[in-house]
């Protein structure tokens, strides 16, 4: 035995140690949150299905979180509630159903946690998806055109494509459907409410 | 699932004992002194202590050479 | 003319070879192919990044392809640096470093040739998943998991080898570089198992992802990089300058407190999000106390070259590896600042953040990794730099691109910062104000890049016939060293 062994043995306990500090003794804390149960039956959070499921996938591959976060923080610390971006902070009880949560650490946008309450729009979003520019002059967020197919004007306008404002039309010709991950990607984006009151977040 | 919790808490708390165990013996063997020996253990006769061992290509003795040599296949040089 | 170089794989004869000399020819092969990979993917991540940079602030840029929407190269671009470029030069240095500190030849020569060509297989298959949809947005660990397992096996092979060379090792003292890369060839597939099982296992759920997240991605530069950054350069510096490290009681504190330490200050990442106080609290401690093991290196590093500054001018290896460490120093004391509350109010979600990275990832540890490369190539083959023009290109290209990256998005990022935290003032002006500074770092992103081809030519260079043979691995040209004084 000599100093060798005091080496090993040092730089496990130290990287164990803090493997449990910042994941073991949070999963013990937080492991077993539970949804809150309203008084209709319904629950808060809900687990993504369907096409919001979907929409989630299709956040997830095109990197979305890469400029936009996902979490309010608390009144006083930054402007998140005074920008209109909450009306509560996010909990660890938003993101029961969240693997991996989608937290981000990066605000090149607005922050998305409560989008779907701010933002109901489905319209906005496909207009602002296939072209930013359209919506929000200035904006930096890269075009998604290939969300989107491009058709010709057969018998009649299919009815989900999209209406651009006149500066923007493309021609009576020209038809831009959205695709299904298009739709699936605004149904999710519609999904992002964080504002039912938890019980960690006093009234 | 306890059983990981013993486990995760037993193997943190085994090293922590060991770790501490260790320590205390090394410093009870003396393995913390004479520190000055272990700065110069890289140093030999080869590359003593006093002496670089890098310098720019060509400094020093020629203008930096640069690669528009003639002559490509001259082969090793001495 | 009878030439040690023309067998790299056997052990020359004792008698007529130095044991440094044959050590170091034993790990020519195996490391040369972890160096050449690592500034191939240097490229190849130089261009996303750019790609990424342009992007920002030219959103239509190359905007029609799905395969290359920012939220696809941007991962991409990390992962091909931190686990193409950044992994693979530390493990070549990391190898270099162990078999010369052990006095050892390298063992397990195939494995690990075997180990480079998979790794790469990996980072080109990862990469490539990321490009195509299937990357899994969680920062750091982009990867679709089946390759961790790839990685995993990788990491074995990587530590089975250290730790043998380890064993055998034929001096009694273990120099401080060594106890940096045990720890780190330790640490990291460590990290890395557990990263992976807890996130893409779903052992952990929720928000815990987030918080196991970044004690994962924070560690790679905390047990992993940094360490083999500081290996190298406690073995360097004392070696281009011929001086002992100033204090090696102090060495022996700056590893334990970092150890103890640094591996806590993942969830400074965290800051005011949806996770229970004392977590944050217990990162922003653990940043905090950093200042004691960065302090203590600096301190080694700055009166082992004190009134040795001038050979800066002289040494190649000692211009990057100086350079890398005072980075080292001056990202960590941002590091601890930026975990305390009232900093990280502003700094949070900003590109001032991103510039923090880039003063650690690569101002402290691809600056170092330059120099170790400078250093250690020509004692793998038995040639000198072909020029050292290129070379001092190469310096000044990455410097300066370097700290106009840094000030134009430290500034930048700090006012935009100020501005997200007044509601009087829209978001898209927020915006709009960054994007003079976006443009600045993608000016400074294409000096960065034009020096890693720089860096590239001189690699390429070197294997040509043109290029001068040497002796033996020790200077490049005898006649011109410089005495460094008493030790």
């Amino acid at each position: 035995m000599n100093r060798v062994t005091l080496l090993y043995v040092g730089i496990l306990f130290t990287v164990v140690l803090s493997f449990a500090g910042l994941t073991i003794i949070p999963q013990h804390q937080l492991g077993s949150l539970e949804p809150i149960v309203n008084d209709d039956g319904t629950e808060y959070p809900v687990e993504p299905t369907g096409l919001v499921a979907h929409g989630r996938s299709v956040y997830v591959s095109l990197g979305c979180m890469y400029c936009h976060s996902q979490q309010v923080r608390p009144p006083g610390f930054g402007a998140d509630i005074d920008r209109g971006w909450g009306s509560r902070r996010t909990v660890a009880r938003d993101h029961i159903y969240d693997q991996p949560p989608l937290l981000s650490t990066m605000r090149t946008g607005p922050d998305l946690a409560n989008i779907g309450v701010r933002q109901p729009s489905s319209d906005w979003h496909l207009l602002h998806l296939y072209n930013p520019e359209i919506t929000s002059p200035g904006s930096i967020m890269p075009p998604f055109p290939f969300l989107f197919d491009e058709l010709t004007l057969e018998v009649e306008r299919p009815y989900d494509a999209l209406s651009f404002p006149t500066e923007w039309d493309p021609g009576e010709d020209v038809i831009i459907v959205p695709t299904y991950d298009a739709k699936a990607l605004v149904a999710y984006l519609k999904s992002l409410n964080a504002s039912h009151p938890v019980p960690e977040v006093p009234r | 699932m306890t059983l990981i919790y013993i486990f995760i808490f037993g193997s943190v708390l085994v090293f922590g004992i060991t770790a501490v165990a260790g320590f205390v013996w090394a410093i009870r063997t003396g393995q913390m002194r004479n520190f000055s020996a272990g700065a110069t253990s890289i140093f030999d006769d080869e590359e003593p202590v006093g002496t670089m061992t890098d310098t720019f290509p060509g400094a020093g003795t020629h203008a930096d050479r640069d690669t528009k040599q003639e002559g490509r296949d001259s082969g090793q040089r001495d | 003319m009878a030439n040690e170089t023309e067998a790299p794989y056997g052990m020359p004869e004792p008698s007529t070879v130095s044991w440094r000399e044959g050590v170091d020819r034993s790990t020519a092969v195996v490391v040369m192919a972890f160096f050449a990979s690592s500034v191939a993917w240097l490229l190849i991540g130089s261009a996303l990044a750019l790609a990424a940079s342009i992007k920002l602030h030219s959103p239509g840029f190359l905007g029609e392809w799905a395969w290359l929407t920012f939220g696809r190269v941007r991962p991409a671009h990390l992962n091909t640096v931190i686990y193409g470029w950044g992994s693979m030069a530390g493990i070549g240095a990391l190898l270099w470093l162990t078999a010369r500190l052990c006095r050892v030849t390298l063992p397990f020569r195939l494995p690990l040739m075997v180990t480079c060509v998979l790794w790469n297989v990996a980072v080109a298959g990862g990469t490539w998943s990321i490009l195509a949809g299937h990357g899994t947005s969680v920062e750091w660990l982009e990867f679709p998991y089946h390759w961790s397992f790839v990685f995993a096996g990788l990491f074995a092979i990587l530590m089975f080898s250290t730790l043998t060379m380890f064993t055998r090792r034929k001096v009694s003292h273990i120099y401080v570089s060594q106890w940096y890369l045990l720890g780190s060839v330790l640490w990291f597939p460590f990290l890395y198992a557990q990263g992976n099982a807890l996130i893409h296992g779903n052992l952990a759920t929720g928000v815990v992802q987030a918080s196991a997240n970044w004690w994962f991605a924070h560690n790679v530069l905390g047990l992993w990089f940094t360490p083999i950054g500081l290996a190298a350069v406690y073995y360097l510096l004392p070696k281009v300058l011929g001086r002992p490290i100033h204090s090696y009681y102090l060495s022996i504190l700056g590893f334990w407190t970092l150890a103890l330490f640094y591996n806590w200050a993942g969830t400074h990442h965290l800051i005011g999000g949806p996770i229970p106080a004392w977590l944050v609290t217990v990162g922003t401690v653990g940043s905090v106390m950093m200042f004691i093991p960065v302090t203590t290196v600096a301190i080694n590093h700055h009166m082992t070259t004190k009134g040795h500054f001038d050979k800066l001018r002289v040494s190649p290896t000692l211009r990057f590896i100086v350079f890398g460490a005072m980075s080292y120093t001056v990202v960590s004391f941002q590091g601890s600042l930026q975990a305390l509350r009232t900093v990280n109010e502003v700094s949070h979600f900003t590109h001032y953040t991103v510039a923090h990275a880039h003063l650690g990832v690569y101002s402290f540890f691809s600056m170092v990794m330059f120099g170790s490369i400078y250093y250690i190539v020509p004692r793998l083959i038995g040639r000198e730099w072909p020029s050292g023009a290129l070379i001092k290109l190469h310096f000044w290209l990455t410097a300066t691109g370097m700290v106009m990256y840094w000030v134009g998005l430290t500034w930048g990022g700090w006012f935009q910062g100020l501005e997200m935290n007044n509601p009087d003032i829209p978001f898209m002006d927020t915006v709009l104000m960054t994007v003079p500074y976006l443009w600045s770092r993608t000016v400074a992103g294409v000096l960065m890049t034009i020096g890693h081809v720089v860096f590239a030519v001189s690699l390429w260079l070197i294997f040509r016939p043109e290029a001068r043979d040497i002796k033996g691995p020790t200077l490049f040209d005898p006649s011109a060293a410089v005495t460094g004084g008493e030790g």
